[in-house]
Protein backbone atom coordinates (compact mmCIF):
# COMPACT_ATOMS: atom_id res chain seq x y z
CA UNK A 1 0.00 0.00 0.00
CA UNK A 2 2.93 2.20 0.81
CA UNK A 3 4.20 1.73 -2.75
CA UNK A 4 0.87 2.71 -4.17
CA UNK A 5 0.85 5.93 -2.13
CA UNK A 6 4.33 6.68 -3.35
CA UNK A 7 3.22 6.21 -6.95
CA UNK A 8 0.24 8.54 -6.53
CA UNK A 9 2.49 11.17 -4.95
CA UNK A 10 5.10 11.02 -7.71
CA UNK A 11 2.51 11.19 -10.43
CA UNK A 12 0.88 14.13 -8.68
CA UNK A 13 4.19 15.95 -8.52
CA UNK A 14 5.00 15.21 -12.16
CA UNK A 15 1.58 16.50 -13.18
CA UNK A 16 2.23 19.73 -11.36
CA UNK A 17 5.54 19.96 -13.18
CA UNK A 18 3.88 19.50 -16.55
CA UNK A 19 1.37 22.23 -15.75
CA UNK A 20 4.09 24.77 -15.03
CA UNK A 21 4.14 25.64 -18.73
CA UNK A 22 0.43 25.99 -19.43
CA UNK A 23 0.68 27.38 -22.97
CA UNK A 24 2.99 24.62 -24.14
CA UNK A 25 0.87 22.04 -22.34
CA UNK A 26 -2.35 23.22 -23.99
CA UNK A 27 -0.75 23.26 -27.44
CA UNK A 28 0.62 19.77 -27.06
CA UNK A 29 -2.68 18.50 -25.73
CA UNK A 30 -4.47 19.95 -28.73
CA UNK A 31 -1.86 18.37 -31.01
CA UNK A 32 -2.64 15.02 -29.40
CA UNK A 33 -6.33 15.64 -30.02
CA UNK A 34 -5.64 16.29 -33.70
CA UNK A 35 -3.55 13.13 -33.90
CA UNK A 36 -6.14 10.83 -32.36
CA UNK A 37 -8.86 12.70 -34.24
CA UNK A 38 -7.00 11.86 -37.44
CA UNK A 39 -6.96 8.16 -36.54
CA UNK A 40 -10.66 8.35 -35.77
CA UNK A 41 -11.27 10.15 -39.06
CA UNK A 42 -9.64 7.26 -40.91
CA UNK A 43 -12.08 4.82 -39.30
CA UNK A 44 -15.04 7.10 -40.03
CA UNK A 45 -14.03 7.43 -43.68
CA UNK A 46 -13.56 3.68 -44.02
CA UNK A 47 -16.98 3.05 -42.51
CA UNK A 48 -18.42 5.69 -44.82
CA UNK A 49 -17.03 3.89 -47.85
CA UNK A 50 -17.34 0.23 -46.88
CA UNK A 51 -20.21 0.35 -44.33
CA UNK A 52 -19.17 -2.91 -42.66
CA UNK A 53 -16.56 -5.61 -42.54
CA UNK A 54 -17.75 -9.21 -42.20
CA UNK A 55 -20.40 -9.18 -39.45
CA UNK A 56 -19.16 -5.94 -37.87
CA UNK A 57 -21.20 -2.81 -38.51
CA UNK A 58 -19.86 0.75 -38.37
CA UNK A 59 -20.92 1.12 -34.74
CA UNK A 60 -19.04 -2.05 -33.80
CA UNK A 61 -15.91 -0.77 -35.49
CA UNK A 62 -16.08 2.51 -33.55
CA UNK A 63 -16.51 0.51 -30.37
CA UNK A 64 -13.38 -1.56 -31.07
CA UNK A 65 -11.46 1.60 -31.94
CA UNK A 66 -12.58 3.20 -28.68
CA UNK A 67 -11.50 0.18 -26.62
CA UNK A 68 -8.02 0.35 -28.08
CA UNK A 69 -7.63 4.13 -27.72
CA UNK A 70 -8.79 4.15 -24.13
CA UNK A 71 -6.58 1.25 -23.06
CA UNK A 72 -3.51 2.31 -24.97
CA UNK A 73 -3.54 5.92 -23.88
CA UNK A 74 -4.41 5.23 -20.25
CA UNK A 75 -1.28 3.09 -20.27
CA UNK A 76 0.76 5.90 -21.82
CA UNK A 77 -0.74 8.41 -19.38
CA UNK A 78 0.14 6.48 -16.24
CA UNK A 79 3.02 4.34 -17.42
CA UNK A 80 5.10 6.82 -19.39
CA UNK A 81 8.17 5.76 -17.41
CA UNK A 82 7.96 2.33 -19.01
CA UNK A 83 6.43 3.20 -22.37
CA UNK A 84 8.62 6.15 -23.23
CA UNK A 85 11.41 7.19 -20.93
CA UNK A 86 13.16 3.95 -20.11
CA UNK A 87 15.55 3.68 -23.10
CA UNK A 88 16.89 7.16 -22.46
CA UNK A 89 17.29 6.36 -18.76
CA UNK A 90 19.53 3.44 -19.70
CA UNK A 91 21.46 5.38 -22.32
CA UNK A 92 22.18 8.37 -20.12
CA UNK A 93 22.92 6.31 -17.02
CA UNK A 94 20.08 7.93 -15.11
CA UNK A 95 18.95 4.48 -14.13
CA UNK A 96 21.95 4.18 -11.79
CA UNK A 97 20.43 6.60 -9.31
CA UNK A 98 17.40 4.35 -9.00
CA UNK A 99 19.59 1.47 -7.91
CA UNK A 100 20.48 3.33 -4.72
CA UNK A 101 16.95 3.79 -3.47
CA UNK A 102 15.05 1.34 -1.26
CA UNK A 103 12.33 0.47 -3.77
CA UNK A 104 12.24 -1.97 -6.67
CA UNK A 105 13.45 -0.61 -9.99
CA UNK A 106 10.17 -1.36 -11.69
CA UNK A 107 8.17 0.74 -9.24
CA UNK A 108 10.61 3.61 -9.52
CA UNK A 109 10.57 3.54 -13.29
CA UNK A 110 6.80 3.58 -13.22
CA UNK A 111 6.90 6.52 -10.80
CA UNK A 112 9.30 8.47 -12.96
CA UNK A 113 7.02 9.50 -15.79
CA UNK A 114 3.53 10.49 -16.78
CA UNK A 115 2.15 11.88 -19.98
CA UNK A 116 -0.93 13.99 -19.18
CA UNK A 117 -1.18 15.23 -22.78
CA UNK A 118 -2.76 11.88 -23.61
CA UNK A 119 -5.93 12.96 -21.84
CA UNK A 120 -7.39 14.17 -25.12
CA UNK A 121 -6.63 10.84 -26.80
CA UNK A 122 -8.47 9.08 -24.00
CA UNK A 123 -11.36 11.51 -24.52
CA UNK A 124 -11.53 10.63 -28.23
CA UNK A 125 -11.54 6.96 -27.27
CA UNK A 126 -14.38 7.45 -24.80
CA UNK A 127 -16.34 9.36 -27.42
CA UNK A 128 -15.80 6.52 -29.90
CA UNK A 129 -16.98 4.00 -27.29
CA UNK A 130 -20.10 6.05 -26.59
CA UNK A 131 -20.95 6.59 -30.26
CA UNK A 132 -20.18 2.97 -31.09
CA UNK A 133 -22.34 1.49 -28.36
CA UNK A 134 -25.18 3.87 -29.29
CA UNK A 135 -25.01 2.97 -32.97
CA UNK A 136 -24.83 -0.74 -32.26
CA UNK A 137 -27.71 -0.48 -29.77
CA UNK A 138 -25.85 -1.97 -26.81
CA UNK A 139 -28.07 -2.38 -23.74
CA UNK A 140 -25.73 -1.81 -20.80
CA UNK A 141 -26.10 -4.22 -17.89
CA UNK A 142 -23.96 -4.53 -14.79
CA UNK A 143 -22.18 -7.55 -16.24
CA UNK A 144 -21.33 -5.65 -19.43
CA UNK A 145 -19.93 -2.67 -17.52
CA UNK A 146 -17.87 -5.09 -15.45
CA UNK A 147 -16.60 -6.79 -18.62
CA UNK A 148 -15.63 -3.42 -20.11
CA UNK A 149 -13.76 -2.32 -16.99
CA UNK A 150 -11.97 -5.64 -16.67
CA UNK A 151 -11.06 -5.59 -20.34
CA UNK A 152 -9.59 -2.08 -20.19
CA UNK A 153 -7.60 -2.85 -17.02
CA UNK A 154 -6.22 -6.10 -18.41
CA UNK A 155 -5.40 -4.51 -21.76
CA UNK A 156 -3.45 -1.80 -19.96
CA UNK A 157 -1.45 -4.47 -18.13
CA UNK A 158 -0.84 -6.28 -21.40
CA UNK A 159 0.41 -3.11 -23.09
CA UNK A 160 2.69 -2.32 -20.16
CA UNK A 161 3.97 -5.89 -20.37
CA UNK A 162 4.73 -5.52 -24.08
CA UNK A 163 6.62 -2.28 -23.49
CA UNK A 164 8.63 -4.12 -20.83
CA UNK A 165 9.92 -6.40 -23.59
CA UNK A 166 11.53 -3.36 -25.15
CA UNK A 167 12.90 -2.35 -21.75
CA UNK A 168 14.50 -5.78 -21.27
CA UNK A 169 16.12 -5.58 -24.71
CA UNK A 170 17.27 -2.13 -23.85
CA UNK A 171 19.03 -3.26 -20.68
CA UNK A 172 21.08 -5.64 -22.79
CA UNK A 173 21.72 -3.60 -25.90
CA UNK A 174 21.53 0.00 -24.56
CA UNK A 175 19.98 1.14 -27.81
CA UNK A 176 16.20 1.06 -28.01
CA UNK A 177 14.95 -1.65 -30.31
CA UNK A 178 12.57 -0.36 -32.92
CA UNK A 179 11.50 -3.85 -33.89
CA UNK A 180 9.52 -4.32 -30.68
CA UNK A 181 7.30 -1.49 -31.92
CA UNK A 182 5.76 -4.06 -34.23
CA UNK A 183 4.12 -5.62 -31.18
CA UNK A 184 3.24 -2.45 -29.29
CA UNK A 185 2.34 0.21 -31.86
CA UNK A 186 1.72 -2.44 -34.51
CA UNK A 187 -0.63 -4.15 -32.08
CA UNK A 188 -2.44 -0.90 -31.55
CA UNK A 189 -2.89 -0.29 -35.28
CA UNK A 190 -3.92 -3.84 -36.04
CA UNK A 191 -6.15 -4.53 -33.06
CA UNK A 192 -8.23 -1.40 -33.26
CA UNK A 193 -10.15 -3.57 -35.70
CA UNK A 194 -11.65 -6.92 -34.63
CA UNK A 195 -9.20 -9.79 -34.86
CA UNK A 196 -11.29 -12.13 -37.01
CA UNK A 197 -10.91 -10.00 -40.13
CA UNK A 198 -7.20 -10.83 -40.31
CA UNK A 199 -5.53 -13.88 -41.86
CA UNK A 200 -4.44 -16.68 -39.59
CA UNK A 201 -0.78 -15.75 -38.92
CA UNK A 202 -1.76 -12.30 -37.67
CA UNK A 203 -4.57 -13.79 -35.61
CA UNK A 204 -2.16 -16.19 -33.94
CA UNK A 205 0.33 -13.40 -33.27
CA UNK A 206 -2.26 -11.22 -31.59
CA UNK A 207 -3.90 -14.06 -29.67
CA UNK A 208 -0.78 -15.80 -28.37
CA UNK A 209 2.30 -13.57 -28.46
CA UNK A 210 0.52 -10.28 -27.80
CA UNK A 211 -2.98 -11.38 -26.80
CA UNK A 212 -4.91 -8.22 -27.61
CA UNK A 213 -7.61 -10.48 -29.03
CA UNK A 214 -8.09 -12.13 -25.64
CA UNK A 215 -8.00 -9.03 -23.46
CA UNK A 216 -9.92 -6.77 -25.78
CA UNK A 217 -11.80 -8.40 -28.62
CA UNK A 218 -13.42 -11.31 -26.77
CA UNK A 219 -15.11 -9.03 -24.20
CA UNK A 220 -15.88 -6.30 -26.74
CA UNK A 221 -17.54 -8.77 -29.09
CA UNK A 222 -19.58 -10.17 -26.22
CA UNK A 223 -20.68 -6.67 -25.14
CA UNK A 224 -21.77 -6.01 -28.72
CA UNK A 225 -23.81 -9.22 -28.62
CA UNK A 226 -21.75 -11.02 -31.29
CA UNK A 227 -19.47 -13.36 -29.31
CA UNK A 228 -16.14 -13.89 -31.05
CA UNK A 229 -15.94 -17.38 -32.64
CA UNK A 230 -19.27 -18.06 -30.82
CA UNK A 231 -17.45 -18.62 -27.54
CA UNK A 232 -19.64 -18.92 -24.38
CA UNK A 233 -20.19 -15.95 -22.06
CA UNK A 234 -17.84 -17.06 -19.29
CA UNK A 235 -14.83 -16.72 -21.60
CA UNK A 236 -15.46 -12.95 -21.60
CA UNK A 237 -14.34 -12.80 -18.00
CA UNK A 238 -11.57 -15.39 -18.16
CA UNK A 239 -9.59 -14.68 -21.34
CA UNK A 240 -8.70 -11.05 -20.45
CA UNK A 241 -6.72 -12.39 -17.49
CA UNK A 242 -4.04 -13.27 -20.04
CA UNK A 243 -3.10 -9.57 -19.83
CA UNK A 244 -2.20 -9.97 -16.18
CA UNK A 245 -0.26 -13.15 -17.00
CA UNK A 246 1.83 -11.39 -19.65
CA UNK A 247 2.42 -8.49 -17.27
CA UNK A 248 3.50 -10.70 -14.36
CA UNK A 249 5.78 -12.69 -16.62
CA UNK A 250 7.42 -9.60 -18.05
CA UNK A 251 7.94 -8.00 -14.62
CA UNK A 252 9.67 -11.22 -13.57
CA UNK A 253 11.89 -11.20 -16.65
CA UNK A 254 12.56 -7.49 -16.21
CA UNK A 255 13.72 -8.02 -12.64
CA UNK A 256 15.98 -10.86 -13.74
CA UNK A 257 17.25 -8.72 -16.60
CA UNK A 258 18.19 -5.94 -14.22
CA UNK A 259 20.75 -8.30 -12.65
CA UNK A 260 22.69 -8.04 -15.90
CA UNK A 261 22.43 -4.27 -16.07
CA UNK A 262 25.77 -2.60 -16.69
CA UNK A 263 25.81 1.12 -16.43
CA UNK A 264 26.87 3.17 -19.40
CA UNK A 265 28.53 5.61 -17.02
CA UNK A 266 27.75 9.24 -17.37
CA UNK B 1 26.74 25.78 -55.03
CA UNK B 2 29.63 23.50 -54.10
CA UNK B 3 29.13 24.30 -50.45
CA UNK B 4 25.54 23.14 -50.48
CA UNK B 5 26.53 20.03 -52.33
CA UNK B 6 29.13 19.07 -49.74
CA UNK B 7 26.64 19.58 -46.89
CA UNK B 8 24.37 17.25 -48.80
CA UNK B 9 27.15 14.67 -49.20
CA UNK B 10 28.18 14.80 -45.56
CA UNK B 11 24.65 14.21 -44.35
CA UNK B 12 24.32 11.29 -46.77
CA UNK B 13 27.30 9.64 -45.11
CA UNK B 14 25.93 10.26 -41.65
CA UNK B 15 22.66 8.61 -42.53
CA UNK B 16 24.56 5.51 -43.62
CA UNK B 17 25.98 5.08 -40.11
CA UNK B 18 22.87 3.69 -38.45
CA UNK B 19 22.44 0.40 -40.22
CA UNK B 20 21.19 -1.62 -37.26
CA UNK B 21 18.39 0.80 -36.53
CA UNK B 22 17.60 0.79 -40.22
CA UNK B 23 17.05 -2.98 -40.43
CA UNK B 24 14.76 -2.87 -37.41
CA UNK B 25 12.91 0.03 -38.96
CA UNK B 26 12.45 -1.79 -42.25
CA UNK B 27 11.07 -4.92 -40.61
CA UNK B 28 8.73 -2.79 -38.54
CA UNK B 29 7.54 -0.90 -41.61
CA UNK B 30 6.94 -4.17 -43.48
CA UNK B 31 4.83 -5.40 -40.62
CA UNK B 32 2.74 -2.25 -40.63
CA UNK B 33 2.31 -2.63 -44.38
CA UNK B 34 1.08 -6.20 -44.06
CA UNK B 35 -1.40 -5.25 -41.35
CA UNK B 36 -2.79 -2.42 -43.47
CA UNK B 37 -3.07 -4.59 -46.57
CA UNK B 38 -4.85 -7.29 -44.56
CA UNK B 39 -7.31 -4.69 -43.28
CA UNK B 40 -8.10 -3.29 -46.72
CA UNK B 41 -8.46 -6.79 -48.13
CA UNK B 42 -11.02 -7.62 -45.46
CA UNK B 43 -12.92 -4.41 -46.22
CA UNK B 44 -12.80 -5.11 -49.95
CA UNK B 45 -14.07 -8.66 -49.48
CA UNK B 46 -17.31 -7.22 -48.09
CA UNK B 47 -17.82 -4.45 -50.60
CA UNK B 48 -15.60 -4.31 -53.69
CA UNK B 49 -14.92 -0.83 -55.01
CA UNK B 50 -14.42 0.66 -58.46
CA UNK B 51 -10.71 0.88 -57.73
CA UNK B 52 -9.20 -2.66 -57.72
CA UNK B 53 -7.58 -3.96 -54.53
CA UNK B 54 -4.21 -4.21 -56.33
CA UNK B 55 -4.18 -0.42 -56.70
CA UNK B 56 -4.82 -0.03 -52.96
CA UNK B 57 -2.08 -2.47 -51.93
CA UNK B 58 0.35 -0.78 -54.33
CA UNK B 59 -0.58 2.53 -52.75
CA UNK B 60 0.04 1.17 -49.26
CA UNK B 61 3.44 -0.30 -50.12
CA UNK B 62 4.72 2.79 -51.91
CA UNK B 63 3.62 4.92 -48.97
CA UNK B 64 5.34 2.58 -46.52
CA UNK B 65 8.49 2.39 -48.61
CA UNK B 66 8.90 6.16 -48.76
CA UNK B 67 7.76 6.75 -45.20
CA UNK B 68 11.14 8.20 -44.27
CA UNK B 69 10.71 10.88 -46.88
CA UNK B 70 7.63 12.14 -45.10
CA UNK B 71 8.70 11.67 -41.52
CA UNK B 72 12.28 12.22 -40.53
CA UNK B 73 13.39 14.31 -37.65
CA UNK B 74 16.75 15.97 -37.42
CA UNK B 75 17.42 16.17 -33.68
CA UNK B 76 20.79 17.91 -34.24
CA UNK B 77 19.15 20.76 -36.05
CA UNK B 78 16.46 21.11 -33.38
CA UNK B 79 19.18 21.13 -30.74
CA UNK B 80 21.04 23.84 -32.60
CA UNK B 81 17.92 25.98 -32.64
CA UNK B 82 17.18 25.42 -28.98
CA UNK B 83 20.72 25.89 -27.72
CA UNK B 84 21.47 28.90 -29.90
CA UNK B 85 24.30 27.13 -31.72
CA UNK B 86 22.46 28.04 -34.88
CA UNK B 87 24.35 31.32 -34.68
CA UNK B 88 27.47 29.48 -35.87
CA UNK B 89 25.63 28.43 -38.98
CA UNK B 90 24.49 32.00 -39.53
CA UNK B 91 28.13 33.10 -39.57
CA UNK B 92 28.88 30.86 -42.52
CA UNK B 93 29.11 32.53 -45.90
CA UNK B 94 26.13 30.61 -47.23
CA UNK B 95 22.44 31.22 -47.61
CA UNK B 96 20.94 29.69 -44.50
CA UNK B 97 17.80 28.54 -46.26
CA UNK B 98 19.61 26.51 -48.90
CA UNK B 99 22.15 25.32 -46.35
CA UNK B 100 19.40 23.65 -44.34
CA UNK B 101 17.51 22.66 -47.45
CA UNK B 102 20.49 20.56 -48.62
CA UNK B 103 20.82 19.05 -45.17
CA UNK B 104 17.15 18.07 -45.02
CA UNK B 105 17.23 16.78 -48.59
CA UNK B 106 20.18 14.50 -47.87
CA UNK B 107 18.56 13.04 -44.80
CA UNK B 108 15.28 12.39 -46.55
CA UNK B 109 16.85 11.01 -49.70
CA UNK B 110 19.19 8.59 -47.97
CA UNK B 111 16.61 7.56 -45.37
CA UNK B 112 14.03 6.75 -47.98
CA UNK B 113 16.43 5.05 -50.41
CA UNK B 114 18.00 2.82 -47.77
CA UNK B 115 14.67 1.76 -46.40
CA UNK B 116 12.64 2.09 -49.57
CA UNK B 117 14.57 -0.23 -51.89
CA UNK B 118 14.51 -3.33 -49.65
CA UNK B 119 10.85 -2.66 -48.90
CA UNK B 120 9.96 -2.38 -52.58
CA UNK B 121 11.77 -5.64 -53.35
CA UNK B 122 9.93 -7.35 -50.50
CA UNK B 123 6.58 -5.96 -51.64
CA UNK B 124 7.17 -7.13 -55.22
CA UNK B 125 7.74 -10.67 -53.97
CA UNK B 126 4.43 -10.85 -52.14
CA UNK B 127 1.61 -12.71 -53.92
CA UNK B 128 -0.76 -10.80 -56.20
CA UNK B 129 -3.40 -8.88 -54.31
CA UNK B 130 -1.04 -8.51 -51.33
CA UNK B 131 2.00 -6.81 -52.75
CA UNK B 132 3.15 -4.14 -55.10
CA UNK B 133 1.94 -4.39 -58.69
CA UNK B 134 3.96 -3.39 -61.71
CA UNK B 135 3.42 0.14 -63.01
CA UNK B 136 0.45 0.61 -65.29
CA UNK B 137 2.66 1.54 -68.25
CA UNK B 138 6.20 2.62 -69.05
CA UNK B 139 5.23 6.32 -69.38
CA UNK B 140 3.34 5.94 -66.10
CA UNK B 141 6.50 4.77 -64.37
CA UNK B 142 8.64 7.57 -65.83
CA UNK B 143 6.07 10.26 -65.09
CA UNK B 144 5.61 8.84 -61.61
CA UNK B 145 9.35 9.09 -60.99
CA UNK B 146 9.39 12.65 -62.29
CA UNK B 147 6.46 13.51 -60.03
CA UNK B 148 8.28 11.88 -57.13
CA UNK B 149 11.20 14.25 -57.64
CA UNK B 150 8.90 17.26 -57.44
CA UNK B 151 7.16 15.71 -54.47
CA UNK B 152 10.54 15.34 -52.82
CA UNK B 153 11.38 19.01 -53.43
CA UNK B 154 8.00 20.03 -51.98
CA UNK B 155 8.58 17.82 -48.99
CA UNK B 156 11.96 19.36 -48.17
CA UNK B 157 10.46 22.84 -48.54
CA UNK B 158 7.65 21.93 -46.13
CA UNK B 159 10.14 20.57 -43.62
CA UNK B 160 12.19 23.74 -43.86
CA UNK B 161 9.09 25.85 -43.19
CA UNK B 162 8.41 23.73 -40.13
CA UNK B 163 12.02 24.34 -39.00
CA UNK B 164 11.49 28.06 -39.54
CA UNK B 165 8.49 27.93 -37.23
CA UNK B 166 10.57 26.08 -34.67
CA UNK B 167 12.99 29.02 -34.72
CA UNK B 168 10.09 31.18 -33.54
CA UNK B 169 8.50 28.94 -30.94
CA UNK B 170 11.62 26.99 -29.87
CA UNK B 171 9.40 24.03 -29.09
CA UNK B 172 8.88 21.63 -31.99
CA UNK B 173 5.98 19.79 -30.41
CA UNK B 174 3.08 22.23 -30.60
CA UNK B 175 2.20 23.78 -33.92
CA UNK B 176 4.78 21.76 -35.88
CA UNK B 177 3.39 18.58 -34.41
CA UNK B 178 0.04 19.59 -35.78
CA UNK B 179 1.48 20.40 -39.21
CA UNK B 180 3.05 16.94 -39.20
CA UNK B 181 -0.27 15.32 -38.43
CA UNK B 182 -2.05 17.24 -41.15
CA UNK B 183 0.60 15.88 -43.45
CA UNK B 184 0.15 12.28 -42.31
CA UNK B 185 -3.59 12.54 -42.95
CA UNK B 186 -3.62 14.45 -46.23
CA UNK B 187 -0.58 12.85 -47.82
CA UNK B 188 -2.38 9.52 -47.80
CA UNK B 189 -0.13 7.84 -45.26
CA UNK B 190 -2.84 7.23 -42.67
CA UNK B 191 -5.43 6.21 -45.24
CA UNK B 192 -4.92 6.15 -49.04
CA UNK B 193 -6.32 9.38 -50.47
CA UNK B 194 -8.06 7.23 -53.07
CA UNK B 195 -10.26 5.84 -50.28
CA UNK B 196 -11.35 9.28 -49.08
CA UNK B 197 -14.93 10.16 -50.08
CA UNK B 198 -15.22 10.84 -53.80
CA UNK B 199 -16.68 14.28 -53.15
CA UNK B 200 -13.47 15.30 -51.31
CA UNK B 201 -11.11 14.24 -54.09
CA UNK B 202 -11.21 17.55 -55.99
CA UNK B 203 -10.03 19.50 -52.95
CA UNK B 204 -7.59 17.10 -51.31
CA UNK B 205 -5.68 16.35 -54.49
CA UNK B 206 -4.68 19.99 -55.00
CA UNK B 207 -3.47 20.50 -51.40
CA UNK B 208 0.31 20.60 -51.11
CA UNK B 209 0.27 17.38 -49.09
CA UNK B 210 -1.15 15.42 -52.01
CA UNK B 211 1.81 16.45 -54.17
CA UNK B 212 4.31 14.57 -51.99
CA UNK B 213 3.39 10.94 -52.46
CA UNK B 214 -0.17 10.78 -53.73
CA UNK B 215 0.42 12.30 -57.17
CA UNK B 216 3.45 10.09 -57.97
CA UNK B 217 1.63 6.97 -56.78
CA UNK B 218 -1.45 7.72 -58.85
CA UNK B 219 0.67 8.24 -61.95
CA UNK B 220 2.54 5.01 -61.26
CA UNK B 221 -0.57 2.90 -60.85
CA UNK B 222 -2.41 4.51 -63.74
CA UNK B 223 -5.17 6.15 -61.70
CA UNK B 224 -4.02 9.33 -63.43
CA UNK B 225 -3.58 8.58 -67.12
CA UNK B 226 -0.29 9.76 -68.67
CA UNK B 227 -2.27 12.35 -70.69
CA UNK B 228 -3.20 14.07 -67.43
CA UNK B 229 0.44 14.30 -66.39
CA UNK B 230 1.12 17.87 -67.59
CA UNK B 231 -1.67 19.19 -65.36
CA UNK B 232 -0.48 17.16 -62.34
CA UNK B 233 3.14 18.18 -62.81
CA UNK B 234 2.14 21.82 -63.24
CA UNK B 235 0.32 21.76 -59.89
CA UNK B 236 3.39 20.21 -58.30
CA UNK B 237 5.75 22.78 -59.78
CA UNK B 238 3.54 25.64 -58.61
CA UNK B 239 3.48 24.25 -55.07
CA UNK B 240 7.25 23.70 -55.09
CA UNK B 241 7.78 27.36 -55.97
CA UNK B 242 5.20 28.61 -53.47
CA UNK B 243 6.57 26.53 -50.62
CA UNK B 244 10.20 27.41 -51.30
CA UNK B 245 9.37 31.12 -51.58
CA UNK B 246 7.36 30.99 -48.37
CA UNK B 247 10.26 29.24 -46.66
CA UNK B 248 12.80 31.79 -47.83
CA UNK B 249 10.58 34.65 -46.62
CA UNK B 250 10.13 32.96 -43.27
CA UNK B 251 13.87 32.43 -42.80
CA UNK B 252 14.66 35.99 -43.87
CA UNK B 253 12.16 37.28 -41.33
CA UNK B 254 13.68 34.98 -38.72
CA UNK B 255 17.14 36.36 -39.36
CA UNK B 256 15.92 39.88 -38.62
CA UNK B 257 14.37 39.02 -35.29
CA UNK B 258 17.07 36.64 -34.11
CA UNK B 259 18.43 37.25 -30.64
CA UNK B 260 21.19 34.97 -29.44
CA UNK B 261 21.07 34.55 -25.71
CA UNK B 262 24.75 34.65 -24.87
CA UNK B 263 26.44 31.49 -23.73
Amino acid sequence: MDTFKLYIRSIGMLLKGHLQYPASFVMQTVAQLVMEGGEMLAVILLVDRFERVNEWTGGDLFFFFGMMSVSFYITEFFGRGVTGDFPSMVRTGKLDTLLLRPRTIFVQVLCSGTDPRRITCIAVGVAALAVGSRMSGVVWTFAKVLALVESVCMSCMLILGLFLIEAVFCIHSVKSVELVNALTYGGRSACQYPIDIYPRPLRILFSVAAPFALTMHVPAAWILGKPLYGWPAWTTFVTPLSGAVVFALMVLIFNRGMKFYRSTGS
Amino acid sequence: MRGYFSVFRMRLRMELQYRGAMIGGILCQMFFGIVLVALYRALYAGKPQALPIEAVTTYVWLQQAFFRMLVSTDPDLLDKIRSGNISYDLCRPVNIYWFYYSRIAAQKLMGSLMRGIPMLVFAFLLPKGWGLSLPASAPGLLLGLLALIFGFLCMCALENISMGFTMRTLDPRGIQGMLGLLMMTFSGNLLPLTLFPDSWQKVITVLPYAQLMDAPIRLYSGIYAPQEAPRILAVQIVWTFVLITAGICLWNANKKRLIVQGG
